[in-house]
Formats: structure tokens, sequence, C-alpha cells
């Protein structure tokens, strides 16, 4: 399509496209859209476009072709860059410009993509330094000064679109360029450019600034320059040297902080500026969409850190200048909603980015208004976030600034000792007091009460989903801050906290004491109403929850330590306390505290514990005079939550760990205490009651469950257990599978016996061993022996009574191989392998029942993942060798089977996700590898297993030759299953090359149409495992120097393919690095079928100029690396020079 | 595989169609009866009536012979029934008018199953035509049968 040739007859069609485009669904067909579309794509690709585009600019009417000449333009520009004489470049810069200037009216769209074409135009220049910058610059700031509105609209315009297009590589438009070049144009931009638009808006807000009486029009665009000034705050400042990898990472971080270069010191340490943006936000406060700009404006600046300071001094004046501005602007004003979170987020930043000692250096008389005014802002709102709950607001603007204040508090308060001792006391009881205000009932709490202090309409009984999740985690940062806060004023907290709870359970008891009355007197009455009763759970529901978090932290893997804040007040008030009165109300969880003669000499912190063991008392006692329905479920969590998270920290503590130890805490749950017995014995009572009484309850029975793992994981805890009786016949009950353990859930049941098997590690001596295991291993294998070895097995093993046996033992199993550790793995493996073969002669019983076929891979999959990288060699053989024969069965039941019930698919989806779990997990071994020949195994083999009949790649392979055939194109349709099956592809390509020329022919086949297909029409993740797969392949070729296997001739295939993705066609550039991995070592192995697909592709070009470019940029490509070897630096010097190759020539090839 | 022992002709001879369980003990990918149909659970939730009331299961089950859907929502400790669901395999030896003559392990030939509809029964006549040898997967819960699956006998 050249201009000269029926330059009208090009835009006449472009117009009627743009019409079907432009027109309503109804009345154009599918194929007319997809034609007109097909119009304008391939106008865009066609060869240098730049008269017709121009023509089109000056004389089209239609918005669309307009805004599609501007396109074209951009991508030729790009694509043609090399080709292009600098001073025609310079031109079409330049036009664009004026084009835009001299149409005020243009379109928006059409304008802003002009803008983009002229930044990209730029910004593609300072590569070569061709095109200067501050010619920009200059025309802008007389744009600015004309005071024309729409001149200045636009010149804010084409500011927007330059720091866009240099702002980051992720947003910029995909030029084909490197991270590399991005980053230091990026660099480049940030040290100059960047701060001459800064300036140009500052001095633009300055005027807005100074004047009254905006109009409509001028408001809008001091707007404009707001954004602006914003974005430029927000700018991610790069530092130098960051390499490639690292650029993507750091652009993707969200919540920029501004760390400008040292450049900017001049420009930010200006107190000018910060004064600004205080009086902008002052002057458009109440416009709330203006107001989010200017406080993200002073946000950013309340973040900034690095090396623009020159000093500590710097930083402290810059900080109270900061803080006195930010106070000024506060006081005195009714704080609109609009502006909640944005001031939250100024404070936050402040708090998160100056080091404490910068806080502690400015004058203490600001520092203890800014304070006041963050312990005021607090509790103001938290109340108004209570509110917003109340009405049930979409947009919960004061929770999200509540959340902000309450992180900056825990940041805060984390390095007390830069503050006086007790500095924070007065201002943490007020947080805590207005949190625990918030969430009470009336009269003494505000929970559920409008603005005016009348309770709001009768909430409905509304449906909760199990999706939603429990308050303690939705709110598990708040629960943490003010629980950190309880800590810093225990004295007034701990004891509010007691009376609080101590009263609540007592009204609940009461309340419930008169149902039960109530029930006797009149059985069978139609139901009590429920208010008092749900007012009393809510209550009891936060009071627990923040117990729990000022108590004692949550902590994964490592042992949590009691805080020290808990362990002082306890020490400090030991002289008032009387130990013997403390374990008297300790130990009477069925008596109100205060009953207890001398109660107000009890431990504080010990009492608030008690406090909750009533609670679950009252609720254990309950159950018992069979009032479970009155009960709350979520009260039963919160205290089962709450003993297992105090349990973790407090029970058995170990003295070793701190330097001084509290005398109460360490006579009450020390060890070798009757307190720590009597406390161990109680929770026991409590799981098992809340087993069977609450069977129906998946949440609680399963926190339960956890509850019970937590005394056991822990050999100190688990040899208290074991001496309960209880613990006994917990066991005892579970392995008789007697109800009503039997009907909990599977993942319960599961997690029971994990428990119990961990249990049976504590120490003991080797007669009650022999005992513990009797009782609760051995029954499970009696059990399972005597259903499978009945004579009649083959016919009554459908009957439901037998499944559910079954069922209940291959969940018992994969609840044993959970409980897998070091110490453990000997006795587990050796236990669960004469499972393991038995399993396999169920897995034909069962051929056709999918549920338990499904059941029993699991096994398999539980045992592999949480055993194998412990197993030494001839352990693993067994295992190899089950798992094969498993795979075996399974093959062969499954061949040739069609089925066509509803499920059918679904559950051969979850069969061919499991095997390969398995098949991954039993990969693993090649990497997390644990085992120290055999070492723990030791003295249990007579002579190793001398011939290694099976090894994982034997067993990996053939599972995978059993996938394949199975694994249908719609199979492949389910994402996860098809990640999955890449993922394992890929691995094994990588760890065993030297097996694939081995395969079957078959399988060989099927292997290498997999990757293919992966490459070319999966996911570009799916793409990529596939190319990675490819060069451990070749470089397998390479070593075995065979030209005449298949494996020679499928690489060769591969190299088109990955040639062509390369070079023709245009591919994710987060793939260039793998495809050109793969492609330089399937050059080294095919060098001659190289040279051809070049020298084609080269004779293919009519242009000689783009031939002569061509040829030198495959000149250039192969300069460093030839002849082509598999050599490390070679293949480096390769990828750069690809790189270099895929910018410069990769957009000509592209052109249709 | 057959050890065709005559004294058990069919193990099921006493065993009810269903049996009692707690809805919380139910699982998905089990069986359960909704609305009197034996149905396969292909989803479960539990959900409250306000933060402290009881659970409540929610299942979506789809009948194993029509494949129609059905759902229940009922208090987590209610009884629900579940099915006895069998599945056995029988070699076919003939298709007449419409059934299949099935060889069942004790030696005697059974004729009263539909060659089901569509693809499958296809599938079955043509393969049987073939001269191939199969095996018939016949699934039976609550007093109703239906051949589901066909396997080609490993020679």
């Amino acid at each position: 399509m050249m201009a000269a040739v029926g330059a009208g007859e090009v835009i006449t069609q472009l117009e009627s496209a743009a019409k079907v485009l432009m027109a309503p669904p109804s009345m154009v067909s599918n194929e007319q859209r997809q034609h007109a579309e097909h119009i304008f794509l391939s106008f865009r690709k066609s060869k240098s476009p730049f008269a017709i585009c121009k023509h089109i600019l000056e004389t089209s009417k239609v918005d669309y072709v307009l805004f599609q000449a501007a396109t074209a333009i951009m991508e030729a520009v790009v694509r043609e860059w090399i080709l292009l004489e600098k001073s025609s470049i310079e031109s079409l810069r330049t036009f664009l410009l004026t084009y835009v200037l001299q149409r005020p009216n243009l379109q928006k769209y059409v304008r802003e993509q002009i803008l983009l074409a002229v930044a990209v135009i730029v910004k593609r220049g300072s590569l070569d330094k061709s095109i200067d910058c501050k010619g920009i610059f200059h025309e802008v700031s007389q744009l600015i000064s004309s005071g024309n509105p729409t001149v200045q609209t636009l010149a804010c315009s084409i500011l927007t679109a330059l720091l866009s297009e240099f702002s980051s590589s992720s947003k910029t438009s995909n030029i084909g360029l490197s991270m590399e070049f991005h980053g230091s144009c990026k660099r480049l931009f940030q040290e100059d450019d960047l701060r001459q638009i800064f300036m140009l808006t500052v001095e633009v807000l300055q005027e807005f600034s100074r004047r009254e009486n905006m109009n409509a029009q001028m408001s809008s665009v001091f707007q404009r320059y707001l954004a602006l000034a914003n974005q430029v705050l927000s700018w991610n400042f790069l530092p130098p040297n960051l390499g490639r990898h690292y650029i993507a990472m750091f652009e993707s971080s969200q919540n920029v902080m501004l760390k400008p270069t040292e450049s900017w010191r001049e420009t930010f340490l200006d107190s000018r500026v910060m004064e600004l943006f205080f009086t902008v936000h002052r002057k458009i406060r109440e416009d709330s969409d203006m107001a989010q700009d200017s406080l993200q404006c002073l946000a950013q600046l309340a973040s900034m850190h690095g090396p623009v300071f020159p000093d500590e001094s710097a930083q402290v004046n810059y900080l109270a200048r900061l803080v006195e501005g930010l106070l000024s602007m506060i006081n005195g004003i009714e704080i609109e909603d609009s502006e909640a979170v944005g001031i939250s987020n100024i404070i936050s930043n402040l708090i998160t980015m100056f080091p404490r000692s910068n806080l502690t250096a400015i004058p203490s008389e600001l520092f203890n208004s800014f304070v006041n005014c963050l312990t005021h802002l607090t509790c103001s709102f938290g109340r108004s976030a209570a509110l917003e709950e109340v009405l049930d607001k979409d947009d919960m603007v004061y929770m999200e600034a509540y959340d902000k204040l309450l992180e900056s508090w825990l940041t805060l308060v984390q390095d007390v000792k830069h503050f006086h001792k007790g500095f924070f006391i007065q201002h943490a009881v007020q947080v805590f007091n207005s949190y625990i205000q918030c969430h009470l009932a009336a009269p003494e709490g505000t929970r559920n009460l409008t603005a005016n202090g009348v309770a709001s309409c009768e909430e409905e009984e509304e449906e909760i989903n199990e999706l939603q999740e429990d308050d303690r985690e939705l709110f598990s940062d708040q629960l943490a801050s003010i629980g950190m806060l309880g800590r810093i004023a225990a004295d007034h907290c701990i004891p509010l906290l007691t009376s609080l709870l101590e009263d609540r359970v007592t009204r609940l008891h009461g309340q419930l004491q008169r149902h039960q009355q109530h029930l006797l007197a009149s059985p069978g009455s139609g139901s009590v109403d429920n208010k008092v009763l749900d007012e009393l759970y809510e209550d009891i529901h936060w009071l627990i929850l923040v117990t729990g978090c000022l108590l004692a932290d949550e902590t994964q893997g490592e042992t949590p330590l009691i805080p020290p804040e808990i362990m002082e007040y306890s020490i400090k008030h030991s002289t008032e306390v009387d130990i013997n009165t403390t374990l008297q109300v300790l130990g009477s969880p069925g008596e109100k505290a205060s009953s207890i003669p001398g109660c107000n000499r009890t431990d504080s912190a010990i009492r608030l514990l008690s406090s909750v063991l009533r609670t679950s008392e009252v609720e254990s006692r309950a159950t018992r005079a069979n009032l479970t329905d009155l009960l709350s479920p979520q009260m039963g969590k919160d205290i089962v939550w709450f003993l297992k998270r105090w349990s973790k920290t407090y029970l058995l503590v170990d003295e070793k760990l701190y330097d001084q130890i509290s005398i109460p805490f360490s006579a009450a749950f020390g060890a070798d205490t009757e307190g720590a017995q009597w406390i161990v014995g109680y929770i026991l009572e409590k799981v098992i009651n809340n087993l069977s009484v609450w069977s129906s309850e998946p949440d609680l029975a399963n926190d339960t469950v956890e509850l019970l793992v937590t005394l056991v994981e822990r050999r100190e805890r688990a040899n208290v257990v074991i001496q309960c009786e209880n613990w006994w016949n917990l066991a005892k009950q579970f392995a008789n599978r007697t109800p009503p353990l039997h009907s909990l859930s599977g993942s319960v049941q599961r997690t029971l016996m994990k428990a119990l098997v961990l249990g049976g590690f504590a120490h003991m001596d080797s007669e009650a061993k022999q005992q513990y295991w009797t009782e609760v291993l051995q029954p499970l294998q009696q059990r399972f022996m005597n259903v499978i070895n009945q004579e009649n097995f083959q016919q009554i093993c459908q009957e439901e009574e037998v499944k559910q046996e079954i069922i209940a033992t291959l969940e018992a199993l994969c609840g044993i191989a959970e409980a897998t550790q070091i110490d453990n793995v000997v006795i587990l493996f050796n236990f669960l392998m004469d499972f393991l073969n038995n399993c396999i002669g169920l897995m034909e019983i069962y051929k056709n029942t999918p549920e338990t076929v499904n059941l029993i891979i699991e096994v398999f999959v539980e045992v592999a993942h949480k055993q194998i990288c412990y197993l030494g060699e001839s352990k693993s053989m067994k295992l190899y060798e089950a798992c094969l024969t498993l795979l075996q069965v399974y093959s062969k039941n499954n061949l040739g089977r069609k089925r066509v019930d509803m499920s059918a698919e679904e559950d051969q989806y979850q069969d061919l996700l499991l095997i390969m779990e398995l098949l991954t997990n039993l990969l693993s071994k090649e990497f997390i590898d644990f085992s120290d020949t055999d070492e723990v195994f030791r003295g249990q083999e007579p002579g190793q297993a001398a011939d290694r009949s099976v090894s994982a790649a034997d067993v990996v392979l053939y599972g995978v030759n059993i996938v394949l055939p199975l694994m249908s194109q719609d199979l492949l349709k389910f994402p996860s299953l098809c990640n999955q099956y890449y993922k394992l592809i890929t691995f094994i390509c990588e760890i065993f090359p030297e097996k694939i020329p081995q395969l079957p022919d078959d399988l060989f086949k099927s292997l290498m149409f997999s990757l293919e297909l992966g490459m070319t029409s999966m996911s570009s993740e799916v793409s990529q495992l596939c190319l990675e797969a490819l060069t451990p392949l070749a470089e397998q070729c390479a070593k075995a120097q065979e030209t005449e296997s298949p494996l020679f001739a499928a690489t060769r295939h591969f190299l088109k393919l990955v040639f062509d993705m390369l070079v023709l066609q245009k591919h994710n550039t987060e793939m260039t690095v793998a495809a050109g991995e793969a492609l330089y070592t399937l050059v080294c192995l095919h060098q001659a079928e190289y040279s051809e697909l070049v020298e084609s592709l080269l004779s293919s070009q009519q242009d000689p100029v783009i031939y002569q470019r061509l040829a030198d940029a495959f000149n250039k490509l192969t300069a460093s690396s030839s002849p082509p070897t598999l050599d490390r630096k070679q293949k480096m010097a390769f990828l750069k020079s690809l790189e270099e190759f895929v910018a410069t020539v990769g957009g000509l090839l592209c052109v249709k | 595989m057959a050890d065709a022992d005559l004294d058990f002709q069919t193990g099921d001879a006493g065993a009810s169609a269903t049996f009692p369980m707690q809805c919380s003990a139910l699982r998905k990918n089990g069986f359960v009866v909704l609305k009197g149909r034996p149905c396969k659970i292909v989803e479960m939730s539990t959900s409250k009536t306000g933060k402290h009331g009881h659970a409540k299961v929610h299942m979506i089950g789809i009948d194993i012979f029509s494949g129609k859907k059905h759902e229940d929502i009922c208090p987590s400790t209610h009884n629900m029934d579940v099915p006895n669901i069998k599945r056995n395999d029988y070699q076919l030896i003939g298709i007449q008018d419409g059934y299949l003559s099935l060889l069942q392990d004790s030696g005697e030939v059974r004729e009263d199953l539909r060659l089901p509809e569509g693809e499958l029964g296809k599938e079955m006549e043509s393969k049987y035509e073939a001269g191939e040898e199969m095996l018939i997967t016949v699934l039976s819960a609550m007093n109703e049968e239906c051949a589901v699956a066909i396997k080609a006998m490993t020679k």
C-alpha cells in the first residue's frame, strides 16, 4: 500500500472498515467484523507507511482511522528504525507534535495515541542518542506559559505520555527491546528529564495554588498536573547496576517508596516543595478525587529515604517539617471520609521509613503531639470502621485506614527501647480500650450501634458460607497489633480482659441454666429466643481472640517464646501473688474464680488463662446436659484455637530459653509439675469431648485434632500426654472404629491418626511402647488383614460395610504417613510397606470402584511424599517396586476401558493427577535426599540388596508410559493437570536425558509430540517448560554422537521450530532466554541445517537493503561463537547477541 | 480370577439397599440418596446460619443412572441414606433383541440387561460383531442396574 498508488482508495477502504467496526453488533456479521479487523491489521503491518499515514492524518475525518494511522506510524518507526534516516525520524516527530497542537479538538483517544507515538520515538531515539529530548521540554514549557487551559492540558498530556513510556518496562509499549535497554533509558531519564517534568509541574501547581476562585476548566487542568506530580513522586527510581532479572522483580513491586538518587537532593530538600503539597491539599481537600492525589503526593514525600539525604540531621529536619505540616493540616479540621486512607498512608509511610533515631531526634513536644494525634486518629477511625460494618458498606475506607494505623503502631512499638520506659502505655490503653469497646455489645460496648447510639435494625440471620474466613484470620493483623498494645499496657489490659471474660462467662452460665430449667419444666416447648445467647457468644468470641493474641504469638515451626512483656509483668507482681491460690484458681474451671478465697492474690496472667478454661468448662458441662443445640460452634473453635496457641508457648515452659522466669509460671506449667499434668489432662478431656459432641462441625473438629497434634508433636509434651489414661482410651476407641469417632470426616480421621502415631514416639519403657503399638497400630493391621483374608472377600468386597472398613484403613494409612519424622521413619516405613503391597491387591479387587482406586493411589502419594527423602538405596528400591507394580495394575485395568457414567472424566482426571504427583514425588529423590546410605536403617537389614533392579528413572518413565496414552487432549484442558504433566516431562528430560533415546518407539514419539504440542499451542508457562526440556536433550545427542538415532532426527525438527519461533513469530520476551538457550544447543548440533535455514530466509528477501541488514545481523549473531561449541562462555555470548538481534531485526521479519 | 463358589450366588442376599450415615461423614466422590435417587456427590460445602449457628451441609449429587442433578441442604448432624453400590464385571457373550447376554462368575448366563443407549451401546454392538472379547461393568444400586463401562479382555 504505497501512498502513490491510490492513497484515496486506501483511505476509503479504511474508512468503510472503521464504519463496520464502530457499528452496533446487530448491524454487522461476525465475518464482516473480522474482515474489517484484518484490514487494519495488515495496514499496520505494511512497509514504510509514513507517507500514507501523514496523508490520512491530514485528510480523514474518521477518528478511528486517525487512531490506527498513529498506531501504524508508531509500530513502523520501531520496526524500521535501522532503515530510516535520522532526519526523517526527526521530522516525523515534529509533524506529529505540530499536528496535535494545531488540532485542539481532536478526540482524546486519538490525541493520546499520537502523543504515545511521539514518546516512543523519543525513547527509541535515546538509545542511539539521535533524538534530543530537550527540544521537547522547551516546547512544552512554552505551551504551559501560554495560560490557555486547552494548551496547558495538551502540555500535560505530552509529559504524561513521556513519563509512562519511560517509567517501567511493563507499562511501556512493546517495542521488542530488552530489559537492559528499558533499564538504561530509565536511568538516563530519571537523572534529568524527570526532574524537568517535576519542576514544570511544581511551577504549574504553585501558580494555581495562588489563585482564588478557579473555574471548572482551570480546576480540571489543575487536577491533571496534580496527578502528574503524583506520578513523578511515585517513580520507582532504578538504582544503578541492577541486573535484568532484578529489574523485572524490582518493577513488579507495588507501593513504591520514594527513593530518589542523589541528584535530586536540591529539589526535594527545598522546603517549598513539601509546603506546596500541604497548601494544595488544604485548597482542594473537599474535592474527593483531587484530595486522593494530593494526599498520595504527601504520602510519597513521607516515604522519602536513601542517598537524597546528605546526613542524619538533614533527615531529621525533613521529618520535623513533615510532622509539623501534617499536624497543622489535621488539627482543627473535621476529616472527610475520602481523606481517611490518604492520611493513614502518610503516617504509615513516615513510621515505616524513618528510623526510630530520627523520630526521637525531633523536638519532643512535636513528637508527643504526633503520638497523641496518632492515638486520637486510631480510636476515631476504629469507631468509624465499626460503623461501616454495621451499615454494611461496600467501600470500607475507615477499615482500611484503621488497618494501616494499627500496623503503624506495631512498627512503632516494636523497638520500644528507643523511647523512655512506659512512654506508650497511656496511648496503648486508649487504643486497646476503644478496640474492646467497639467489639462488645451495649451497654459497655458499642457493637452494632449506629452513630447516634441506636441499636441497628435486627441483624437478619444471614447465611455464612464456608469460604468466608474466620475472624481470627480475617482480622489477624488487627488482632496482632491490639495484642501487642495490650502487652505494653499489660497492667491495665490483662485485668480488664479477665474481668470482662469472667463476667460474660458467668452470664452465659446463668443463661444456659435458665434455658435448661425452661426445657425441664416444659419439654418440647418451642424454640427459645437465642438473642441474649448470641450477644454473649459474640462478646466471648472477641475476648478470647484478643486474649490469645495478647498472651502468645503465632509462629510456624519454631518454638514461640512467652512475650517478654508478659513475663516481666508476671515477675513484677510475683511478690503479691500466692502460688497455692493461683494453682487453685487454675485447677478449678468449674468454679467462679471470685468464689475462691483469696482469689485476688492470683497471678493475673494465669487468672486470664483460667477464665478461658472456665469458658471451656461451661461449654463442656452444657454438652453433658444435652444443651449442645444452644451452644455456639464458633465459640468452641475459639476455645480450642486459644488452647493450641497457649499450649505451644506456655505448656512445659523450657526455663533454659529465658533469662529470668516467673515463679508462678514455672510452678503452674513448668516441667514435672502437677499443674502441667493437670492442664494436659484437662485439654485431652476437652479434645475427647469435642470429638464426640462436635463431630458434625467440620471446622471445629478440625481445630480440635490440630490441638491434639500440638500436644504430641513435641516430645516433652507427648511424654506427659501418654501418662494420661484418656489418651490410651482415645487410641483404643479409634482403633475399634466405634462411634462417635468413626463419623468424623475423612480429613479429621487422618489427622487423628497422625496424632496417635506421633504420641507413640514419646518416651516410654519398652514394655509400654510394645503395648502402645499393640493398641494403636496393630489393630489397624489386624482388622485389615481380617477383612481381606476372608475367603469370600471377592464376593463381599462391594458391600458397603466392607468398603467403609477399607476406606477407613486407607485414610488411616495416609495419616500414618503424615506423621513421618526423621526419627520414626524406620518403624513407619516398615509398617506401611506391608500395607502398600496389600493395597496393590486391593487395586485389582476394586478395579471398577473409582473412589477406592483414587484413595489407594493417594496412600502411595503420601508415603512417597513424606518418606522418600529419608530412604536409603534398598528401601527406596522397595518403594519404587511397589509403585511400579501399582502403576502396572492400574494400567492393565484402565487401558481399553470405556466408561459412560457422569463422572468418568472427572475420576480419571483425579487418578492421573495423583499418579503424576506420585511420579514427581519419586523424582524429588534426585534433588532432596536426607538419607545417609541407609544410615537410619542400619542394623535393620540382613545385607544390602545387591542388585539394583529398579531405579527412580525406570519407575517414572514407566509411569509416563502409562499416563501418556490416557492423557487425551480433553484432559489437558484441566490447567492443573496440564501444568503438572509438563512439569514432569521437563523434569525427566533434565534429570535423565540419557534415558530418553532408550525409550520404546511409541513412548518416544508421544513424548516428542507432547513437547511440540506444549511448545506451540499451550500457555506461555508450558511453552517455556518445553523449551527448557530441549537443551538437555540436545546436549545428550551431542554427547552420544549418534547421528542415526530418532532423538537426533527429532532435535533437527525442533531446531526449525525454535528458529521460526524466535525469528519469525512475535513471542513473549520472557521466553527469549529459554528459547535462546535451546536454539544455541540445537545450532551446535545441526550447524549445516542452521545455515540452510538462514540461507533460505535470506533468499526470500526481495528488498536488497533489508537483505543486507539481515545478513549482517545473522553474521553478528554467530560471530562470537563460530564454530559454535557447547561452551558456557560461547553460549552466554550468543544469548547476548541474540537479544540485540531480536531488537534490531526482530521487527523486520515479523512483517507480512 | 473367578473362583466360582456355587454357594454364594450373589453376595447381596441380605444387604439392604441403603444405610444411614451422619451427614458430616459423607465425602465428595462418595454416594448419597437425594430425592429418593442414588447419587454421586460432586460438590459439598458447609454453611451456617449466622456466626454462631450450627453447620449445614449443602450437597450436589448426580443421579448415577440418569445423570440428573439433585441438590439438598441439611443440618450436618442429620443422618442421610447412603446407597449400597455394586459394580460387577461380566463377559459379554451375546446381544439379542436389544438385550445383553452376560456370563456370570457362577457360570450362569443372565439376559435381563438392556443394551445401553447411545455411544456405549453402539460400541458394544460393533465390537461384539467384530468378535472382540470384552467385559461389561454393571452398576447396581437400589434395585436398579445398568451397564456403564466396557473393557477389552486381556488375552
